[in-house]
């Protein structure tokens, strides 16, 4: 048994280093319902996330894979600070992260970014892209030079993959994979240390996919990234992830190593996915008969 | 296994029916996979094909130019048989499926090409009346989202009835009874009240099922099916795909399957056409399309995803660029500019789908040398 059966990983570079980068302790989101426009009455909550804990090592690629309504998201968003949670803690680089607010947490947004599902609606179709990408090194006051800023989106721009002379064309000259790397290239802009990427190959064809899902596993070597990858595809999350937590119901039912998770997965709801993957082994068994 | 020995398998005489429990969904994907390795032979030899589709071309003028949306496409669907079309957004998949249903006819569309069905003659120069007789009788539909083919605001039996009643002349009552009985082949549990649910009070999986209830109504022969599982999670997946080709075993009823899920076709079809750019570029029994494909572009899209048992650490192998814009397709090869093996000459000559050498029930559109290709791919493999 390697350390690796156990599921945390030695595998991951910069391990020995000071504690993992993110932790997350009995993280709780309800959304409360609310029937009334006058006067509100509350009819109970939706118990979005229950009691999720886990950690995330300097380095690895920690997936969180479950279907519509597991909580997946709302983790991501909770984690990024885009929710509240209802109860629980995050601990970025043993920093607890959950009561900050305003100037406080702007330190910590940089260090921590997110790239989203959906390439048509996460950009502002009115603004070049090289605007989108400078957005951040604005907004946190990075670059104040035009010049040196833009010499920075076009570094970012060519880092993604993308020509850096397009900085002044608009989204909708650009497909929805080239859409996704601008995305990232914004989300890198401020150098972060966790990228959160919630299903963020979901809304690509089929061949754009493995173009996005290659630049973030490069991406991850090159800049020493930590990503928290979230998605409902069982292989996209094999391809990518060193440790995976299964949620169902808003809970993590299962936490495991990659090779443990999908060679010898303990909970039947774990199975029950693996086992509803339409045509597993007809794609992967693509030999060519003698 | 020769072909005979396949032939003599039932296709899914064991499918359980579609039941709830994780056991039953594993078995029925289990089943569905093993009916899918014996399903790979050609239809015993009765009679002609249920659907001939003969050089179909499709295309729109919009304002921003001609879009030839399918270009010259034909395709064969023998009684009781899967053909699954795949291809990526903007290859014309959906276009090449739902002309059959005459669904292409309205907003400026151009239809050109010879769609036989049934004995019913070219449905493409049938008067509007008579095609929808057809249409929802023998030529049924489902489509990825049941929410927007499902009214909202009428109880989900209502509308099977409506259905049932466009079509016979059947009593309220009778046509309520038959709409039951739907929802329970469909395995809806409690029919007898569902019937009176409204849309929004089922779940995705359930809705689709209402879907294939009321697309069941008519008896159709040939059900055509557009994405009908991408918007729901992969468990219900599993279950709807379970219960179509259980339906179909016991229904004798065809089906063209529309997809850009290689699994799902996988697990379903019989036959596989591969869509690029709004023509078939490939052809052939799924077991061929998943052993020995030889177009490129299946090629690609084979390497392009990531699998269950693969090996993990190698990149995965894109393709290279986007598909062509339909308002400017490339000459020659459509998917020459994205191909590593085009040369030149392959940017002027447009390939035509034709027999692998050997091979009558395969076809590729593609100018390299078969042998050729045979080696790239064994290489690639």
């Amino acid at each position: 048994m390697s350390a690796e059966e156990t599921g945390m990983g030695s595998e991951a570079p910069g391990t020995s280093s000071a504690g993992p980068l993110l932790e997350v302790r009995g993280l709780t989101k309800h959304f409360p319902i609310d029937r009334g426009v006058m006067r509100r009455r509350n009819l109970g909550s939706v118990r979005a996330v229950e009691e999720v804990s886990f950690e995330v090592l300097r380095g690895e690629t920690f997936g969180i894979v479950g279907e519509s309504g597991s909580g997946k998201s709302t983790t991501a968003r909770l984690i990024a600070r885009l929710l509240e949670p209802s109860a629980g803690e995050v601990r970025f680089e043993g920093r607890e992260i959950t009561g900050l607010h305003g100037r406080d947490l702007k330190p910590v947004r940089r260090e921590l970014q997110m790239v989203f599902q959906d390439p048509y609606s996460s950009l502002n179709p009115r603004k070049t892209i090289g605007s989108i990408v400078a957005e951040p090194l604005v907004v946190h006051r990075v670059e104040s030079d035009r010049a040196a800023r833009t010499r920075a989106v076009q570094e970012l721009l060519e880092t993604v993959g993308l020509n850096p002379e397009h900085y002044n064309r608009y989204p909708h000259e650009f497909s929805g994979g080239q859409r996704q790397r601008v995305g990232i290239a914004r989300a890198l802009a401020l150098g972060p240390k966790l990228l959160i990427a919630d299903e963020p190959v979901s809304a690509l064809d089929v061949s754009i996919q493995a173009q996005v899902l290659n630049l973030l596993r490069d991406l991850r070597r090159r800049l020493g990234l930590t990503m928290v990858f979230i998605s409902h595809d069982l292989s996209v999350i094999r391809h990518m992830c060193d440790r995976i937590a299964v949620m169902h119901e808003g809970r993590i039912v299962e936490l495991a190593s990659n090779s443990q998770l999908y060679s010898a997965p303990r909970e039947s709801y774990t199975r029950e996915l693996l086992a509803a993957v339409p045509g597993a082994r007809r794609v992967t068994g693509r030999t060519i008969p003698a | 296994m020769s072909p005979l020995d396949d032939a003599l398998i039932p296709r899914g005489s064991s499918s359980p029916p579609s039941g709830a429990s994780p056991e039953a969904v594993q078995d029925a994907s289990a089943d569905a996979r093993a009916s899918a390795t014996s399903a790979s032979t050609p239809a015993p030899a009765s009679g002609g094909p249920l659907l001939r589709v003969e050089d179909l071309r499709v295309s729109y003028t919009t304002e921003d130019g001609l879009v030839q949306a399918v270009d010259g496409i034909s395709y064969e669907l023998a009684p009781g048989r899967t053909l699954g079309i795949v291809g990526e957004s903007g290859s014309g998949k959906t276009v090449a499926a739902l002309s059959v249903l005459g669904l292409t006819r309205a907003e400026g569309a151009s239809v050109s090409g010879r769609i036989d069905f049934s004995g019913h003659g070219d449905l493409l120069s049938l008067p509007e009346p008579r095609l929808r007789a057809i249409r929802g009788n023998e030529i049924a539909m489902v489509f990825q989202d049941p929410l927007s083919s499902l009214h909202p605001m009428y109880r989900v039996g209502a509308q099977i009835v409506e259905a049932i009643r466009a079509h016979r002349e059947i009593a309220k009552a009778a046509a309520r009874a038959r709409a039951i009985e739907l929802l329970d082949l469909v395995g809806i549990p409690e029919p007898s009240v569902r019937v009176d649910a409204y849309p929004h009070e089922l779940s995705g999986g359930q809705r689709q099922r209402a879907m294939i209830a009321m697309a069941l109504s008519g008896e159709p022969k040939l059900l055509i099916a557009d994405e009908p599982t991408t918007a729901l999670d992969v468990t219900v997946q599993a279950q709807i795909l379970a219960l179509l080709s259980r339906l179909q075993h016991e229904r004798g009823m065809a089906l063209v399957l529309v997809t850009h899920d290689l699994g799902v076709v996988a697990e379903m079809a019989d036959e596989i056409a591969v869509m690029y750019a709004g023509r078939i570029v490939e052809r052939a029994p799924t077991k061929r399309i998943f052993e020995v494909p030889e177009h490129p572009y299946t090629w690609g899209l084979l390497r392009s995803i990531p699998t269950l048992d693969g090996p993990r650490e190698e990149l995965l192998t894109p393709i290279p660029g986007s598909p062509p814009s339909p308002l400017a397709l490339p000459p020659g090869c459509r998917f020459h500019p994205r191909c590593p093996y085009s040369t030149p000459e392959h940017a002027r000559t447009d390939p035509a789908l034709e027999p692998v050498p050997g091979q009558p029930d395969h076809e590729v559109a593609c100018l390299l040398d078969p042998a050729e290709r045979r080696r790239l791919w064994r290489e690639l493999g």
